[in-house]
């Protein structure tokens, strides 16, 4: 399990973009299982939308990347004083409830294939047992 | 296996966003069919699902046309079922 520090360290993305609150299970390079809490102060709320909260589904797909970059993560491979970029190549992802206010999202990530410098990952984001979206993302690695 | 190079063809024309009648067999992926380097992963990803196989890194480089994919999956299908 890993707290919001540990995930903070790990994670290039920062406040306000951190989409994951914890991480529940973590098999390194095999399976990750993370928790993002969602409540009423979500800026994004604001707008989306202002009569009915609705998390935008691009940011569930954030969540899901943000947990895959966790789960390929290794302290050798990403030295901290190296910084690595991660690019989200290609989304394919099917939205099936929404998702709003007091809803804990649980994104299950898990390697389909992975090379050297990119992977593809086939992830899903449930509340409750309810599955909210499934689908896959490609992404490439660059280290620098 | 007659349908491979058809079923091949149409993933490939689904990755690429194309009429599977554009994915000939010698057609270039990266210079004809607007192929990037995320496409052959999902392809040989694809391909690894449907036939069962498991296809090393260092065949990607070779996905560069249909006729040369399916010689890979040719090639793996039938190391799997030796």
């Amino acid at each position: 399990m890993l707290n919001i520090e540990e995930i903070q360290k790990i994670l290039p993305q920062k406040f306000p973009f951190l989409m994951l609150d914890r991480v529940l299970e973590l098999e390194p390079g095999k399976k990750i299982t993370a928790l993002k809490n969602v409540s009423i102060n979500e800026g994004f709320f604001a707008g989306h939308f202002p009569d009915m909260p609705v998390m935008p589904g691009a940011l569930i797909i954030e969540a899901m990347a943000q947990a895959a970059i966790i789960m390929f993560y290794s302290p050798e491979k990403n030295p901290a004083d190296k910084k690595t970029a991660y690019y989200l190549g290609a989304v394919k992802v099917r939205f099936l409830h929404p998702v709003s206010v007091g809803d804990q999202l649980k994104i299950t990530v898990e390697p389909i294939k992975v090379i050297s410098g990119a992977g593809l990952v086939k992830a899903k984001a449930e509340v409750g047992d309810k599955e909210v979206a499934s689908g896959e993302l490609s992404f490439s690695v660059q280290h620098g | 296996m007659p349908d491979l190079e058809n079923e091949i063809r149409n993933m490939i024309a689904e990755i690429v966003e194309k009429d599977p009648s554009e994915v000939t067999p010698d057609a270039k992926f990266f210079e004809e069919l607007g192929m990037d380097s995320m496409m052959a992963l999902e392809i040989m990803a694809g391909m690894e699902k449907k036939y069962k196989i498991t296809i090393p890194e260092e065949k990607l480089t070779k996905l560069t046309t249909l006729r040369e994919t399916v010689a890979v999956a040719k090639e793996y299908l039938e190391k799997t079922n030796a």
